[in-house]
């Protein structure tokens, strides 16, 4: 049955999209448009509405754990939502194939620079944006500075507008906006990109709503599935090794690297 | 002791704004994300006994008031997505709240402008 199908699938997206901070759109939108057989555009407005749901539920625990730096959060989603519209009508009215392929050879940069372990965080809390956490692994409090705060907004906009193009909720770039060039640790990249992706992704999703393209017999199913797994992945995010998570991160970034360079290539979406 | 500002009311600081954000947050969006998937269970459950599925179609917000009094199941699954796709504006609102409570002036008007932003948003869609 489709509906469990949907609901399945939508659990495991929740799951990882939340633990890492990028929504689930990188998972949900190839399935939906290739093992289901959507058209895109349905497709990418049903996970912006998962995006959503995610970012929604994810908050709900990781505001709790004190993880989400809600000024840097709020300070890059002005970024990323200026650009999210603009990607939204970019997605109506034109074909995005050379943008992807820009920004896969960006992803495959950012998995070097990860590996290269170029997250080296700024321990003393400082400035306004500066925040703190307490880290269950690390058994003590996180506490640390933002730096390079202009150039991670300038860069949020390239990331709010990519998001709306594909219907992904930024967070493949908004982790390693934060954690490699601002200094953010991990974890509360992740969970701060949690928060980002949300409003980035209802700006695009509006327009979609508007547009007719949600399609309820895939977004009902798929929202609700999301909502359990998203339950459950900021409490692995939170549990886990920021080791791992960094290793999961870099997987993910370049699967999405290589999906974006074939569908770059040969427009199989 | 913290010196007062203009108003006359000292500043608090920044982690009492933050834990208010924080707490409103959480509310707001529990509750939200509570109504909005009652609403899908009952979209689904009214499709299930008509007998037809899903539809594949979100009906307008305009159409939605005169479809739910019809126990149409799009009008609920419809409603229930909208609810849903409205806890970033609920997120994004309420901190603009709490920071203009705190007198952060430079995050409440950062928030205004992501709440600007996102209007703008939906006033495209409707185009």
């Amino acid at each position: 049955m489709v509906f469990a199908a949907i609901v399945a699938l939508a659990v495991v997206a929740g799951l990882f999209g939340s633990m890492l901070g990028v929504g689930g759109g990188v998972i949900m939108v190839p399935v939906l448009a290739i093992g289901f057989g959507l058209p895109i555009k349905t497709a990418i407005a049903t996970s912006m509405v998962c995006v959503i749901a995610t970012s929604a539920m994810a908050q709900l625990s990781f505001v709790k754990r004190g993880m989400t730096n809600s000024r840097l959060g709020f300070l890059l989603v002005l970024a990323s939502a200026a650009g999210a519209v603009l990607g939204g009508l970019t997605a109506v009215l034109v074909d995005g194939r050379v943008l992807q392929a820009a920004f896969a050879a960006v992803l495959l940069y950012v998995v070097w620079q990860m590996h290269r372990g170029s997250d080296a965080v700024a321990v003393e809390r400082s400035g306004p944006l500066g925040a703190a956490y307490y880290d269950p692994t690390e058994g003590r409090e996180i506490s640390y500075g933002v730096r390079r705060t202009r150039l991670g907004f300038g860069l949020s906009i390239g990331s709010g507008n990519v998001a709306g193009l594909l219907g992904v909720g930024g967070g493949v770039f908004n982790v390693p906006i934060m954690s490699v060039l601002m200094g953010v640790p991990l974890k509360a990249a992740i969970a701060t990109s949690n928060l980002m992706i949300g409003v980035t992704a209802a700006t695009g999703a509006a327009i979609f709503y508007g547009r007719g393209y949600v399609d309820p017999s895939y977004a009902v199913p798929a929202t609700l599935g999301i909502l359990i797994g998203a339950s459950f992945g900021p409490r692995l995010a939170a549990c886990l090794p920021a080791r791992v998570l960094s290793i999961a991160f870099q997987i993910v970034l370049a699967g999405f690297a290589v999906l974006m360079v074939v569908k770059a290539a040969g427009g199989a979406l | 002791m913290r010196a007062p500002d203009p108003a006359g009311l000292p500043a608090p600081p920044p982690d009492v704004a933050q834990t208010l954000v924080e707490r409103l947050v959480e509310r707001l969006l529990l509750a939200a994300i509570g109504v909005g998937v009652t609403l899908m269970l009952l979209g689904v459950a009214l499709g299930i006994a008509a007998g037809d599925g899903l539809p594949d179609a979100v009906l307008p917000v305009s159409g939605l008031p005169q479809a739910l009094t019809s126990w149409e199941p799009a009008a609920y699954l419809s409603l229930g997505l909208i609810m849903l796709m409205a806890t970033p504006f609920v997120r994004v609102a309420g901190s603009l709240v709490v920071f203009a409570l705190a007198h952060d002036r430079r995050y409440v008007l950062v928030t205004a402008a992501v709440l600007a932003v996102m209007c703008l948003s939906v006033l495209l869609g409707q185009v």
